[in-house]
């Protein structure tokens, strides 16, 4: 299971690094356009807007991984050890019920429907860029179930394990 | 989900239609709306209301249509633009030219003869068509002078909406299209990054495009109706008595919209010129000629979008 | 039970229990808006319409601004861009009694002059910053206060991720919105240098030795580059030149090719940096897409017209409606981060506010200013917990320092609120409002 965190961890990294890159060329190639040869591009914004949209999905997913989103813990952090761990778990299984339902099932559902919607510009199905949501829930009930594991094999709350939380990053 | 049985008369609850719109209240659309809202609930004895919500609250244009196809919002008012995503034969009633008045524009649109299969081709898809709305002519307005012509738009930076086909269009008409959000139009014509843009002239003067764009020129080149889509199920789980006043009475809501339209224009026409612009009519025929290729272009792929151009051309 | 009443009740539980047991709020406010949402609509398809919406929610070019102007600041630090105005700051406020705290709010109004957020300053600037007041003796509770209340002047001085956030839920200019920003930003700054002179005051401080007048503008000058910055991006967006979207593209390119002058930042790091920025953008960014869930199921619910009609049927004046809504939106900072409650409640108090003929700048510049004050109260208050941290100190030590500031900065909001002309004098001047 360790292994496999590794590898998706990289896995997540990689595509994101690639997206914002992309999304930095596109916009930058857009600016230049538009104003060197005058020939300004519907579709660079087009494949942009959908491009950052994957974009957070997925860091969503990474940032779920380092349990690294913005919360308030400090009634969690005045509780004895078990009752911490036990809201710890209970949180978790908050971010699957979110996932699951909303991401995934709530996901599948808007893909299916909007799966002969083409976009404006690019002609790309709709349906296709929305299953970025289910694939995005499925890394973050894996990263849940994953922090559940911890929480119960090493018997600490997930914030005396090491490397288990990040400092949380907000704007 | 809610209130799945209509009942009224019998003392059964009202089922409220939800109905998404993207333009504020007292818009045209949203005014005939309201109306057949309070006709409709007076004709089935209560059993159906309507409830209009302006602004984008229950989401943008594209989004509502997979609102109502999943039925969580019962109807919406969409562009055809947008319906082409649906069914790329819409097309034909969005192309340049291919009305010449809101009246011509009306009668082919709601006319079951002409429309044929077109608005029941997604009943499957959880949509049905009640029908279209008028939505304007849209015309070019500049900064620096009218243009009567397509050589005086040369060269000349003319804002559209962020689609290729329009940015094609314009090419076509002569100017350069450049597609930019509408939020930040006002300051680019004023900066000189543009030289205008092309709208209706309720939003050229809504957005007082007018102060810094006093020339509007009618090349009349496009005049792209709204759809009003309701969910299929709801629909057909209408009696067919109330379908029927709904029918009716949407009938009378197109009317309606079409007349305060014409009272709306007139208003932003004064408003603008008390602003300081001037309105051009013009020849449209050069205009016409020179988008040809891209309304060809636009019916090569399908018989049935000819079809649909034809007859409405055929209408005049 | 009404429909109404029931939505808000699922939501307004929902939300609170979940914030309280420490859930990540993207999923409070997420699940407890899906949860109502299922029950207006199903379960099917309130799953849906969520999913919809969170999807939807982020997809804008405009919002596309935020990541670029994130990844830019991430550049500038990891470049040695902010250092120099740091430095800057330093000598710009040498001269005054308490210099150091001074240098802290004028260098976090710099700071904030080149990126759009509030906690990436505090962080940035309280690291530095800090432990150089430390050395001198000032208090460390109080050299944190000031670091944590000034920094999120930066908020209202242009980039702005909330004032971006703002023009796309209003429909107003952005350009108009940031130059509207410039000096109720400034203001807040000179309102915290307020508290700070008191301070040094009482205490007696002393200001710091000038340094040699050569010295001062080799650093003044070693911080061109980086100003010129501002003048590129926020000129060209608020002439008109280029869009927010391509002006923050373009300070990410510009600070990317200073950094690389200046040697600061190899290729090879360019990996670490963008997954850096990934991380602060979708954290800010899943807000915005679960509060796109809650306020389209309070329109759906009318809970805005409910409130609306709340409102205004306590009083018609329009004086007293001003400072209710300041209220409600100082509660609601409490618990909410702008990003979010900006969404939520531009669409229910703007009406009410073109009601009685109020511009939408203004109205824009006093939501974010009051929110802005929520982002350093508790319980949830990022730039508080951030700059806390950075400090090494608990919160609850913290927190009395920072009561003369919240005083200070709520007066500053009511002449933010009754001074229309502050907001909207520089975009008037510049053309911009129409
Ligand atoms: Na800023
Ligand atoms: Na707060």
């Amino acid at each position: 299971m360790n292994t496999l965190k590794r590898i998706i961890d990289t896995l997540l990294a990689g595509v994101c690094a690639v997206l914002f890159a992309s999304l930095v060329l596109l916009v930058t190639w857009q600016v230049f356009t538009r104003f060197l040869l005058d020939n300004p591009s519907a579709f660079s914004e087009e494949l942009a807007t959908y491009c950052f949209v994957w974009l957070v999905l997925f860091g969503t997913a990474l940032v779920f991984g380092e349990n690294g989103h913005m919360a308030m813990d400090f009634i969690k952090n005045r509780f004895p050890l078990r009752l911490k761990m036990a809201v710890e778990i209970a949180i978790q299984l908050c971010v699957i019920a979110f996932a699951a339902m909303v991401m995934v099932r709530g996901g599948l559902s808007s893909a299916s429907l909007a799966w002969n919607q083409a976009t404006g510009s690019i002609q790309i199905p709709l349906g296709i860029l929305y299953l970025a949501l289910p694939i995005s829930g499925a890394l973050i009930i894996f990263y849940s179930v994953y922090s559940i594991l911890q929480i119960v094999r090493l018997g600490r709350p997930l914030e005396d394990i090491p490397g288990a939380v990040r400092p949380e990053v907000a704007e | 989900a809610c209130g799945s049985a209509a009942g009224g008369e019998d003392g059964g609850a009202t089922k409220t239609l939800k109905v998404a719109f993207n333009q504020p209240e007292g818009h045209p659309q949203f005014v005939a709306m309201e109306e057949l809202g309070e006709k409709l609930n007076e004709r089935t004895g209560g059993a159906y209301d309507i409830q209009v919500f302006p602004n984008e609250l229950l989401g943008s244009q594209q989004e509502t249509i997979t609102g109502v196809q999943s039925g969580s919002i019962d109807m919406s008012i969409v562009v055809g633009s947008l319906m082409e995503n649906v069914n790329p034969d819409f097309v034909a009633f969005d192309l340049p030219y291919v009305f010449e008045s809101s009246e011509q524009q009306m009668s082919v649109l709601n006319d079951p003869e002409i429309t044929g299969d077109l608005y029941s081709s997604m009943e499957e898809q959880g949509i049905h068509v009640a029908g279209a709305f008028h939505s304007g002519v849209r015309n070019v307005y500049t900064k620096d002078k009218a243009v009567p012509t397509p050589s005086d738009l040369s060269g000349q930076k003319i804002r559209v909406i962020q689609n290729d086909t329009m940015v094609e269009m314009m090419n076509l008409m002569g100017g350069v299209g450049t597609a930019m959000g509408q939020g930040d139009v006002y300051t680019a014509i004023q900066s000189g990054v543009l030289d205008g843009g092309e709208n209706n002239e309720l939003i050229y003067n809504g957005l007082k495009h007018d102060e810094v764009a006093p020339h509007y020129t009618y090349t009349q080149h496009l005049m792209v109706p709204d759809y009003l889509i309701v969910n299929s199920d709801l629909y057909e789980g209408m009696s067919e008595e109330h379908r029927a006043v709904f029918e009716e009475e949407f009938a009378a809501a197109v009317d309606s919209e079409v007349a305060l339209w014409e009272t709306s224009v007139e208003e932003a026409k004064a408003a603008a010129e008390e602003a300081g612009a001037e309105f051009h009519e013009i020849d449209t025929a050069p205009f016409k000629e020179a988008v040809q290729p891209l309304v060809d272009s636009k019916l090569e792929g399908s018989d049935e979008a000819r079809k649909l151009y034809d007859a409405a051309q055929a209408a005049k | 039970m009404d429909i109404a009443t029931t939505l808000a009740l699922v939501l307004l539980f929902g939300v609170v229990t979940l914030l309280a047991l420490g859930a990540p709020i993207a999923i409070g406010i997420g699940l407890a808006s899906a949860a109502a949402m299922m029950v207006g609509l199903g379960p099917e398809n309130g799953m849906q319409t969520s999913a919809q919406r969170m999807f939807t929610g982020t997809t804008s070019f405009t919002l596309l601004a935020i990541p670029f102007f994130i990844l830019a600041g991430v550049i500038m630090n990891n470049g040695g861009i902010s250092r120099r105005l740091v430095d800057a700051a330093k000598v710009l406020s040498g001269r005054l009694p308490g210099s150091l705290a001074h240098t802290n709010v004028v260098a976090n109004m710099m700071f904030g002059s080149i990126s759009g957020s509030g906690v990436a300053s505090a962080a940035a600037v309280g690291g530095t910053m800090g432990p150089m007041q430390a050395k001198e003796g000032y208090r460390a509770e109080f050299s944190a206060a000031t670091n944590i209340a000034s920094a999120p002047a930066g908020l209202l001085i242009p980039p702005s991720n909330t004032l971006i956030v703002y023009s796309l839920v209003s429909g107003t200019s952005i350009a108009a919105l940031f130059l509207a920003g410039y000096l109720p930003g400034i203001l807040w700054g000179l309102a915290t240098m307020v508290v700070v002179a008191v301070y040094a005051w009482r205490r007696k401080l002393k200001a710091q030795s000038p340094g040699s007048l050569r010295a001062g503008l080799k650093v003044l000058l070693d911080a061109v580059p980086s100003l010129l910055l501002i003048v590129i991006v926020i000129g060209g967006i608020v002439g008109g030149v280029f869009t927010a979207t391509e002006g923050s593209a373009i300070a990410v390119v510009y600070a990317l090719l200073l950094s690389f002058v200046y040697r600061t930042i190899k290729v090879r790091e360019l990996p670490s940096i963008l997954i850096e920025s990934t991380k602060i953008t979708a954290a800010v960014m899943i807000l915005i897409g679960v509060s796109s869930i809650m306020s389209w199921v309070m329109s759906y619910a009318g809970i805005p017209d409910l409130i609306a009609s709340t409102l205004l049927g306590i009083t018609d004046n329009t004086v007293m409606i001003l400072i209710l809504m300041n209220i409600v939106l100082l509660l609601v900072g409490t618990f909410m981060d702008p990003t979010p409650a900006v969404l939520i409640f531009t669409p229910i108090f703007l009406p009410i506010a073109l009601g009685f003929g109020m511009d939408p700048v203004h109205f824009g510049i006093m939501i974010v200013f009051n929110l802005c004050i929520g982002t350093i109260t508790p319980p949830v208050g990022p730039v508080l917990f951030v700059g806390a941290r950075i400090a090494g100190l608990r919160i609850e030590s913290v927190i009395r320092s920072l009561l003369p500031y919240f005083a200070v900065l709520v007066a500053t909001l009511m002449v933010v609120t009754f001074v229309p002309a502050l907001s909207l004098w520089l975009p008037g001047v510049a053309g911009l409002m129409p």
